[in-house]
């Protein structure tokens, strides 16, 4: 077993309420906002009109190139304006349909037999992480690159969120399915299944269902582990450099979520979102979440009532970007939602960098952070590059442990902002 | 319907809780037993030292934030906490006035002046320990403080070193007597029991307040200089024992060098910066006309931080060879 060791990270203790509570559907919601960019493949172009009648896993957003992720009806009703310009969770201003129910919820067939990378472009699979890959990129790369080790992902992104665990137990027929389909299609001799080890009951099930076809690696939480780069380290002991033009793909190795190899395993089009909703209070919940529906419907369903003054995150604790309003449909990119009250809420210091080297010591890259992060504030890129900004992945365990709570994320994501404007310019 | 208001604001958005203040407070936490173990030494004297010093350093850093215009913040303990470490250099009979000229030397020239908590190069307990030793040596670094009519010498045990030599060192300083403290060995207030500096140095690694590196690398330097020259001759030179347990060498190795304003940030850095911290105070101790070194050799070596903080790691994935993974 050549697992690598991983340096730096917050082993959080949390409860494991999450692991243990099963996935629920929530009642169909009468209206739903469907936005059409909801990964990094680009912007879909609306297939619908106003007045149409759409199906359940109706096309209502075709991706705008062959390796991107389309984008489907995720109830039955009919479009009852196809928006210009809505703001999203990032702040663009994207297309997006708005459907209202007529509560049948019928489902679109779809025509069998399609050739695999089509069809994952047309079932709008894209990896269900901070990145959101459309799926038909991650693959079409991996094929080019002859990869032969597959790394399926069971690992939670987020401290208390729990839905990778819960679905590995749920799910684990369609993610069997999934993982032979992409066996066929890539040339997979090894593959590598990594899970929670606190999520026993998912990983007996995983060893009963799997045998020896697949590697299960059970591994001790360790916030950020689940991202493709550490786990890759954790599985193969390889570092693969981030963001410095080589691809995790070059060393054979390709890593997918579990919620991605639910989907394929399914064979059908991706209309709901299957999330954790918590709170700061330690309630957890697992649910099955029509894509589009608004995030007050969903905390209404959770009996969660959002304090004003207080977060709402389309996400976990430490990485959730904060979402503005209740209205804010939920999207491909929700790796969760998570709620904080008004008296949770952290507020940055004003005091200054006393050089503990706590950051230092919790930086899974094994950078200097409150160093880019000062350089950052004073505005002094090349020396942020010099001290390799581009190799932070951006997940918050700086700023979590920082004694005198400076926003390190912050001035990093900044600056990083800033070089890029800059190298556009130039 | 009106919509509710939420915070938007950047990532991370839940915290550690870890603050300046609970770091001081584990500090000042991690002082107590050498504060009790001199307290049965010295008796009220401890208590009248450690008071004044905490009260005036409070005080200072009060009125510097004010003349600073800085915002008040001796809520977050970093004074008081630096006032009872400035306390443990000095000895129980001091004057009360040497107290508040070291403190307000402490936080004027090892706080203010550079710029506040965080900007200072040097530990502001060194400056002022440096500042008193030199201007009044006869107060604050040799006065003994007799305490029991069975001791042998009025002398520290490295004052005794350098004063007479290793012979009798044994018979004078029962090893187990230097490392518990007892009415028979003399010394600053924090340089009595060494049990009691262990407890609470190891209490702040056990609570990751500091890192193990820097003491362990600290007594590896100093008992390996001493060994090299005890092995050469045991008649001349104290055994390394005695120098890890005579005079301040563990109160410098677990709290002095540790502190995390002027101690490095990289692992690298720690290892090499303690080393380097347990040579030098060997080699004041051996060469120099002072007793001890510990203090002197951390104030000293702390000017090298900004040297060792570019022992940075290799960032993750630089050991990537491009051309050999690339086709395996």
């Amino acid at each position: 077993m050549n697992s690598g060791r991983l340096r730096g990270g917050i082993q959080f203790s949390c409860p494991l309420t999450g692991l243990s509570s099963p996935f629920e559907g929530i009642p169909s919601p009468p209206k739903v906002i469907v936005p059409l960019q909801q990964d990094q493949g680009g912007v879909c172009t609306p297939r619908v009109k106003k007045h149409d009648v759409v199906l359940v896993g109706q096309l209502i957003g075709e991706s705008p190139n062959q390796n991107g992720a389309s984008i489907h009806a995720p109830l039955s009703g009919k479009v009852t304006e196809v928006i210009k310009a809505f703001q999203d969770i990032h702040g663009r201003a994207i297309p997006a349909v708005a459907i209202e129910s007529d509560g049948q919820s019928q489902r679109f067939e779809a025509q069998a037999g399609a050739e695999p990378f089509a069809a994952l472009q047309g079932a709008g699979v894209v990896d269900f992480d901070r990145m959101t890959v459309p799926l038909a990129a991650k693959l079409e790369e991996a094929r080019a690159r002859k990869v032969n080790t597959l790394i399926v992902n069971a690992l939670d992104i987020e401290p208390l969120l729990s839905s990778r665990g819960r679905l590995l137990l749920e799910e684990v027929q369609a993610i069997a399915a999934g993982i032979d389909a992409v066996r066929k299609t890539l040339d997979v001799n090894r593959v590598l299944l990594a899970a929670d080890a606190d999520a026993n009951e998912a990983i007996a099930a995983a060893t009963k269902t799997f045998g020896g076809s697949v590697q299960i690696l059970p591994l001790r939480n360790k916030y950020p582990q689940a991202v493709d780069y550490l786990i890759a380290k954790r599985a193969l002991n390889v570092e693969v450099p981030f963001a410095h033009g080589v691809r995790i793909a070059d060393i054979g190795a390709l890593v997918v979520g579990v919620e991605a190899m639910t989907a394929v395993g399914r064979n059908q089009p991706v209309v709901e979102r299957f999330i954790s909703v918590a709170n700061g209070k330690g309630h957890i919940k697992n649910l099955r979440v029509p894509i589009g529906t608004p995030i007050g419907t969903v905390l209404e369903h959770c009996r969660i009532t959002p304090e004003p003054g207080g977060k709402i995150l389309a996400g976990g604790p430490m990485t959730g970007p904060a979402v503005a309003g209740l209205d804010q449909p939920v999207t491909k990119e929700f790796l969760g939602i998570y709620v904080q009250g008004r008296r949770e809420v952290v507020k940055p210091a004003e005091a200054v960098c006393i050089k503990c080297g706590l950051c230092v010591e919790a930086c899974p890259m094994r950078l200097m952070p409150f160093l880019i992060s000062g350089f950052a504030e004073k505005g002094m890129l090349a020396e942020t590059q010099n001290y390799d900004i581009f190799t932070c992945i951006e997940c918050g365990c700086c700023a979590y442990i920082c004694p005198v709570r400076i926003p390190m994320v912050q001035f990093i994501t900044f600056a990083k902002k800033q070089i890029m404007d800059q190298r556009k310019d130039a | 319907m009106k919509q509710p208001e939420f915070v938007v604001s950047a990532w991370p958005h839940i915290h550690s809780g870890n603050s300046v203040r609970n770091m001081m407070l584990h500090l000042i936490i991690a002082l107590l037993p050498a504060v009790a173990a001199a307290f049965f030494v010295f008796g009220v004297d401890t208590l009248r030292v450690v008071t004044i010093a905490i009260i005036s350093a409070v005080f200072w850093d009060a009125v510097l934030q004010k003349i600073f215009k800085r915002s008040l913040s001796i809520g977050d303990l970093n004074a008081a906490a630096s006032g009872l470490m400035f306390a443990m250099l000095m000895p129980a009979t001091v004057p009360w006035w040497v107290l508040v000229v070291g403190t307000l030397v402490m936080l004027l020239l090892g706080k203010h002046v550079y710029g506040g908590l965080g900007c200072n190069p040097f530990n502001g307990v060194l400056i002022a320990y440096v500042a008193l030793l030199l201007s009044y040596p006869g107060l604050v670094g040799d006065t003994p403080v007799p305490t029991s009519d069975m001791m042998m010498t009025q002398n520290p045990p490295l004052m005794e070193l350098k004063e007479k030599g290793a012979e009798f060192l044994d018979e004078t300083f029962p090893l187990q007597d230097l490392f518990l403290g007892s009415t028979l060995i003399t010394g600053t207030i924090g340089e009595i029991s060494k049990l009691a500096l262990l407890v609470g140095g190891l209490f702040l690694i056990l609570r990751r307040k500091i890192s193990w590196i820097i003491p362990t690398g600290f007594l590896i330097g100093l008992a390996g200089v001493a060994t090299i020259f005890w092995l050469i001759d045991p008649e001349t030179y104290a055994s390394p024992l005695f120098h890890l347990l005579a005079g301040g060498s563990l109160l410098a190795a677990f709290f002095l060098a540790t502190d995390w304003t002027t101690s490095p940030v990289t692992k690298t850095g720690m290892a090499l910066f303690a080393l380097v911290c347990g040579v030098m105070t060997m080699a004041i101790r051996l060469w120099s006309q002072w007793p001890e070194g510990a203090y002197f050799a951390v104030f000293m070596v702390s000017m090298l931080t900004p040297f060792f903080d570019k022992l940075r790691p290799k960032i993750f994935g630089s050991k990537f060879n491009h051309q050999r993974q690339a086709q395996s």
